[in-house]
C-alpha cells in the first residue's frame, strides 16, 4: 500500500508528467485519425524509448495506449468513422446523434464514459495484481505454454475474418520469428550469414511496417471521408447527465470490458460490440437504439477504455500480449529491461504501480482535454491527408533510423510495409502475424522447457485442463455466435488473386524449411520445420477451399466446411491506389539514400503536398522545415546522427547533415 | 649495448606520466561505442561513469554513449574495430559476451580485442544456490550429486552460461541437465516455482532476489566463483563471506586442489566472466599517452567522494581494475588455451550439444 501511494507521488513528479502527458497527447492524436490507432502510436514512439529510465519510458507509452480510445470518438461522431477499431460501434448511434445536431451531447457523454471505463480498468488491473503472486507461481513451463498457444490460436481464430486464415498468419509470424539465432543451439538459422538478422527482425520494424505503412497509405486513398465542416453545439453537461443517469450500464460494460480485454485477441476490434449487443439485449426500450440513443455511445465507450485495464493483466502477469499494441508494448518493457511476470509483482512493484497510475491518470487527462478543447481537438479531423501523411512518414524513417541506425531496417520497412498492405487487402489478419512473430522464440522455448521437465505430463495438470477447456469453450462460443449471422464469402471476384496469394505465401515456408534443414543439430531445426509443415498444410486448405469455392449449393450440407468458406475471399478495396501511394514510400527511401535523411525529408514533404495541391507552398515548406527543427532537437538528445547519403560521400557535411561529428 | 639502453631510456619517457599532458579533449566529442541495447548492463555501466569522465578527462570532452546492439554484440564491436580512431575520441564498453565471442571462436568476430587496450575492469562475481531441501545446510552438495535430475538454465550454449556447465562437471554433478533458452531470471523463477533445482545470479540480483529467499530458510547458499586478486589467489566472496568458493568446493569434492589444466581454465574462465565481467577500453594502436591520460583521469574518478557514495550502488561491491594489472586479464579473458577449449568441447559434447569452441 505505501508503495501503491509512492508510486502516485512519483508520477506527480514533473519529469514523469511531462512523459505521460506527451504520450497521451500523440495517443490522442493516433486515435483522431481514422485507421492509425494504438499499434502505430506505440510504433512511433517505440525507437524513442530506448535509453529513457524505464519509469519515464512506461508512463509515455500507457500514455500512447489510454487515450486512443477516448479521441476516436470524434471521427465516430463527427464523420461517422471510426477513428480506431474500438470505436466501431459508437458509430451506430454517435452519428445520427450528431446529424439531430446532438454531437456536444455524445461527445461529452462518450467521454465522460471513457474516463469512468479507463479508471474502472485501472482499479480491477490494481485489484487482481493484488492476488497475482499465487496464480504466477502455479504457471510453470507447461501452463505457460498452453497458455501462449491457446492465445495465438484465440488470436488468430478472432482477429481475421476467416478463422483458418487467421491462423496461418500466426503461424506464418511464428515462422518469421523462428529467423535468427535458435534460441536453444545459438546456430544461425535463414540469416544469409549476415549480421544483421542474427537476432532476428527487429520488433519496431515489423510493427511500423504492419500497421503504421499500411493505415497511413490506406489514410491516403480514402480520400472521401475528410469531415466538411464541424458543428459542435451546446449541450455537454446534457451528456454528462446522460452519463449519471446511466451509471449502471457504464459500471456493466467497463466489466465487460475488462474481461473481455482480458482474453486474447478480443481486446481491440470486438469489445464495443458485445457492448453494444450487451446494451441492445438488456434494455427493454430499445426502438431508438441505431436511431440516435445516447446509450448506444456510453455502453461502448466505457467498454473499449476499460478493456486497456483488462488488456495488461495477462500483459504484466504472463508477458503474453492479447492484441498488437501490447505486442509492442512488451517490446518497449524488453527495451527498458523490464521482464514481465513475477518481477512485476515482486521487484518491479513500483513499476507496476507506476503503470496502474499512469493508465488512470492518462483516462483522466485524455477526457479532460477532449471536454475541455473539443473545438480545437476536433480540427484535427479536417486537416488533409495529402499533407498529414507525409510528416507521418517523415516521422516513422526518423523512427527507423532511431532503431539500429541501420540501412537495412529501411528494407525490412518497407518490405513489411508491402506484406501488411497486401495482408490488409486480402483479408489476413495482420495482428495474428504480429503476434506470432513475437511470441515465436517463447514458445520454441517453452516447448522445449516443457518436454525437459515434464515430458507429455504437463497436460495431466490441473491448470493445464483448466486452461484448456476455458479456451476451447470461449473460441467455439464466439466463432458461433459471430458466424450465425450466416455463412456467406460475398467477395468471389477475387477468387484468382486470393489463391495466388495463397500459393505465394507458400514460398516463405518451404525456403525456410530448405535452408534450415543443412543445420545439423535437431535442436535448432525442430521447431522452424514443425511450423513450416503446419503452415503448408493449413496454406493448402485454404488454397483447396478458395479453388473449390464451396459456397455452390452442392456443398450446403457440410456444416464445417461451409464454416472454413466464410470470408474467404474477404477483402478491402483500393489496392491498386495504396501500391502507388507505397512507391512514393520507395522515392523517399531513394531520396534518403542520395540525399541523406534531412535534405530528403524537405524535399519529400514539399514535393508530395504540392503534387496534390499546387497552393500549399506556404504550408508545406513551413511544416517541413519546423519538423526539421524539432527532429535536430530530438535526435541531438538521443545522441543520433543521421546516415550520410550518397551526397555527404562527396562533399564534407555538418554533423547535423549527416557528416562526421569532431 | 648502447640501443638497448637508448631504447630503454626512450620508452622509459613514453610511459612517464607527463606525457599525458599532451592530451587535450576540449571541444571534442568523445564516443563510447556501446554493442548493446540501451537500459542493458554495459550501457548501465557507461552511462554511470559519462559524467566523472567528463569532468575528468582533460579538456572536459562531451561524452556520447553510442548503442550499436545486434547480431549478439559483434554488430558493434565490428563496428568499433573499423571505425574507432586511436585519438582518445572513441571508447569501447566492453562486457563477458563480447570476449565470449572471441573466446569461443565465432566467425563473424572481426574485432581484435587481444589488442585493446583497457583502462578500466568492472568485475562480477556469481553465486549458486539450491533448494533447502536438497542440500543439508551450506555449501553441501551431496544430496545434489545423489539426484536423478538436477535442472539448471542455461542461456545458449554459445554464451558464457556454457562455463556453467564445465563447473558443475568439475564437481561432479552427473545428473546436472542444461534447460536451454533460460535467462537468469527466467531461470530463477523457474527455480522458486521448484521446477529447476540449481540456480545463480549475479553479485546485484543476489543481494536484491536471493538474499531475502536465504534469510526465510527456502534457499540456501551453495558456492561463489571466488574473487581472484592479480597475483592468482582466490578469495570469498565478501558478499557471502561464510560460502565457499569454486576451487574450495572442487577441493572438497574432488579431495585434491584445483589445479593444472583445471586450475588454467578457471583463470580465463573467471576473467571471462567475473573479473572482466564489464570495461572500458581503448582501441588497438593507441598511443600509450593517452592510454595513460585515461589512467590517470579513472583514477581521479575513483576517489572522488561523490563516485565512492554511488559507486557500490550502481555498480556492485567489488574494486574496479585500473591500469596495467588489467591488460593480461582481458588476453587471459580473451584467448583461450587449447586445453582450456578442449575441456569446454569435451562437457559440450557430454551434454549432446553441437556447438563447439573453436
Amino acid at each position: 500500500m505505501e508503495q501503491f501511494l509512492s508510486s502516485l507521488s512519483q508520477l506527480f513528479e514533473i519529469s514523469h508528467l511531462l512523459f505521460l502527458f506527451g504520450g497521451t497527447l500523440l495517443g490522442l492524436t493516433v486515435g483522431i485519425l481514422p485507421g492509425l490507432g494504438g499499434t502505430s502510436g506505440l510504433a512511433l514512439v517505440l525507437p524513442f524509448v530506448f535509453g529513457l529510465e524505464p519509469s519515464h519510458a512506461l508512463a509515455m507509452m500507457i500514455g500512447v495506449l489510454a487515450p486512443t480510445t477516448t479521441s476516436d470518438t470524434f471521427p465516430a461522431v463527427l464523420m461517422g468513422v471510426p477513428g480506431t477499431s474500438g470505436s466501431q460501434a459508437t458509430v451506430m448511434d454517435g452519428f445520427p446523434l450528431s446529424k439531430q445536431g446532438m454531437a456536444a451531447r455524445a461527445l461529452s457523454a462518450a467521454f465522460l464514459s471513457s474516463l469512468l471505463g479507463g479508471v474502472f480498468g485501472a482499479v480491477i488491473l490494481s485489484v487482481s495484481i493484488y492476488y497475482a503472486i499465487p496464480i504466477i507461481m502455479t504457471f510453470g513451463f507447461g501452463e505457460q505454454f498452453l497458455l501462449i498457444v491457446l492465445a495465438l490460436l484465440m488470436v488468430g481464430a478472432l482477429t481475421g475474418d476467416n478463422f483458418v486464415k487467421g491462423i496461418t498468419a500466426c503461424f506464418l509470424g511464428l515462422i518469421i520469428g523462428s529467423v535468427g539465432s535458435a534460441p536453444i543451439t545459438g546456430d544461425p538459422r535463414f540469416t544469409f550469414d549476415t549480421l544483421y538478422l542474427i537476432e532476428g527482425m527487429p520488433l519496431v520494424i515489423v510493427g511500423l511496417g504492419l500497421f503504421a505503412i499500411p493505415e497511413i497509405v490506406g489514410l491516403l486513398d480514402n480520400k472521401g471521408a475528410i469531415a466538411k465542416s464541424l458543428r459542435i453545439e451546446r449541450g455537454w453537461l446534457t451528456g454528462i447527465a446522460d452519463v449519471f443517469k446511466n451509471w449502471w450500464l457504464v459500471l456493466r460494460c467497463s466489466t465487460l470490458g475488462c474481461l473481455v480485454g482480458a482474453l486474447p485477441g478480443l481486446g481491440g476490434t470486438v469489445v464495443d460490440w458485445i457492448a453494444y449487443s450487451h446494451l441492445r439485449q438488456t434494455s427493454k426500450d430499445t426502438s431508438r437504439l441505431g436511431k440516435g440513443d445516447i446509450r448506444g455511445v456510453i455502453a461502448p465507450e466505457s467498454a473499449n477504455n476499460a478493456k486497456e485495464g483488462g488488456a495488461l493483466i495477462p500483459t504484466l502477469l504472463f508477458g503474453i500480449p492479447g492484441s498488437g499494441n501490447k505486442v509492442l508494448l512488451l517490446g518497449g518493457f524488453i527495451l527498458v529491461g523490464i521482464e514481465p511476470g513475477l518481477d512485476m509483482v515482486t521487484t518491479h512493484l513500483d513499476l507496476t504501480y507506476l503503470m496502474i497510475w499512469s493508465l488512470a491518470v492518462a483516462n483522466i487527462l485524455g477526457a479532460g482535454l477532449c471536454i475541455g478543447f473539443a473545438p480545437h481537438i476536433s480540427k484535427l479531423t479536417l486537416v488533409r491527408y495529402y499533407i498529414l501523411a507525409p510528416v507521418m512518414i517523415t516521422l516513422i524513417f526518423f523512427a527507423t533510423y532511431n532503431v539500429n541506425r541501420d540501412w537495412y531496417d529501411f528494407i525490412g520497412l518497407l518490405g513489411f510495409g508491402l506484406v501488411g498492405i497486401t495482408f490488409k487487402h486480402y483479408g489476413w489478419s495482420r495482428p495474428a502475424l504480429l503476434i506470432g512473430f513475437f511470441l515465436s522464440s517463447k514458445v520454441e522455448l517453452l516447448s522445449y522447457q516443457t518436454q525437459a521437465v515434464y515430458g507429455l505430463s504437463f497436460l495431466y495438470r490441473p491448470v493445464a485442463i483448466i486452461l484448456m477447456v476455458m479456451c476451447f469453450a470461449t473460441i467455439i462460443l464466439l466463432l458461433r455466435q459471430r458466424f450465425d449471422a450466416g455463412y456467406d464469402s460475398r467477395l468471389i471476384k477475387n477468387k484468382s488473386k486470393q489463391m495466388y496469394l495463397s500459393l505465394l505465401l507458400m514460398c516463405l515456408p518451404l525456403a525456410v524449411m530448405w535452408d534450415v534443414s543443412g543445420i545439423p543439430d535437431f535442436r535448432a531445426t525442430l521447431f522452424p520445420i514443425g511450423v513450416c509443415l503446419i503452415s503448408i498444410s493449413l496454406l493448402i486448405l485454404i488454397f483447396a477451399v478458395q479453388l473449390a469455392d464451396l459456397r455452390k449449393p452442392a456443398f450446403a450440407g457440410g456444416g464445417f466446411l461451409r464454416f472454413v468458406n466464410t470470408n474467404i475471399y474477404e477483402n478491402v478495396a483500393g489496392f491498386n491506389n495504396q501500391l502507388y501511394y507505397y512507391l512514393s514510400i520507395l522515392g523517399y527511401l531513394a531520396m534518403n539514400f542520395i540525399f541523406g535523411f534531412p535534405i530528403a525529408s524537405v524535399l519529400f514533404i514539399n514535393l508530395f503536398i504540392l503534387f496534390h495541391d499546387k497552393r500549399d507552398l506556404k504550408i508545406s515548406l513551413s511544416i517541413s522545415l519546423s519538423l526539421l527543427l524539432i527532429l535536430w532537437t530530438l535526435s541531438s538528445l538521443l545522441t543520433l546522427q543521421f546516415p550520410n547519403g550518397l551526397l555527404g560521400t562527396f562533399i564534407d557535411m555538418p554533423w547535423w547533415l549527416g557528416g562526421e561529428l569532431n | 649495448m648502447r640501443n638497448l639502453v637508448l631504447g630503454l631510456l626512450i620508452s622509459c619517457f613514453a610511459w612517464s606520466p607527463t606525457v599525458s599532458a599532451n592530451l587535450d579533449l576540449s571541444g571534442k566529442t568523445v564516443t563510447w561505442v556501446v554493442p548493446f541495447k540501451e537500459g542493458g548492463g554495459t550501457s548501465r555501466f557507461a552511462r554511470f561513469l559519462q559524467p566523472y569522465l567528463t569532468k575528468y578527462l582533460p579538456g572536459n570532452p562531451t561524452i556520447q554513449i553510442q548503442h550499436i546492439p545486434g547480431g549478439g554484440a559483434i554488430k558493434g564491436s565490428n563496428y568499433f574495430q573499423k571505425n574507432a580512431k586511436p585519438d582518445g575520441t572513441y571508447l569501447f564498453g566492453c562486457s563477458t559476451s563480447v570476449i565470449v565471442n572471441v573466446a569461443t571462436g565465432n566467425p563473424l568476430v572481426e574485432y581484435n580485442l587481444g589488442a585493446y587496450k583497457p583502462v578500466l575492469l568492472l568485475p562480477q562475481n556469481t553465486h549458486w544456490f539450491t533448494r533447502t531441501d536438497l542440500a543439508s545446510g551450506t555449501s553441501d552438495i551431496s544430496k545434489l550429486k545423489e539426484r536423478d535430475l538436477v535442472l539448471y538454465a542455461l542461456k545458449t550454449p554459445a554464451s558464457a552460461d556454457l562455463f556453467h556447465i564445465w563447473v558443475f562437471d568439475k564437481l561432479g554433478i552427473k545428473k546436472a541437465r542444461p534447460i536451454p533458452g533460460l535467462s537468469s531470471s527466467a531461470g530463477y523463477q523457474a527455480f522458486l516455482r521448484g521446477e529447476i533445482h540449481l540456480s545463480s545470479h549475479g553479485a546485484a540480483n543476489y543481494v536484491k532476489k536471493v538474499k531475502p529467499e536465504i534469510e526465510s530458510g527456502k534457499v540456501v547458499d551453495i558456492m561463489t566463483l571466488g574473487i581472484v586478486g592479480t597475483d592468482g589467489s582466490i578469495s570469498r566472496n565478501p558478499l557471502a563471506p561464510d560460502v565457499l568458493t569454486f576451487p574450495e568446493m572442487y577441493e572438497k569434492v574432488n579431495g585434491k586442489k584445483l589445479d593444472g589444466a583445471d586450475l588454467e581454465a578457471f583463470y580465463s574462465i573467471a576473467a571471462a566472466w567475473a573479473q572482466a565481467s564489464k570495461s572500458m577500453l581503448l582501441p588497438e594502436g593507441t598511443p600509450d599517452a593517452i592510454v595513460e591520460a585515461y589512467r590517470k583521469a579513472v583514477t581521479e574518478m575513483v576517489n572522488d567522494p561523490d563516485f565512492k557514495d554511488k559507486a557500490t550502488k550502481a555498480l556492485g561491491p567489488y574494486p574496479l581494475i585500473i591500469g596495467e594489472e588489467a591488460g593480461p586479464i582481458l588476453k587471459k579473458a580473451a584467448i583461450f588455451s587449447d586445453s582450456t577449449k578442449e575441456q569446454l568441447n569435451a562437457v559440450l559434447k557430454k551434454n549432446r550439444f553441437v556447438y563447439r569452441v573453436q
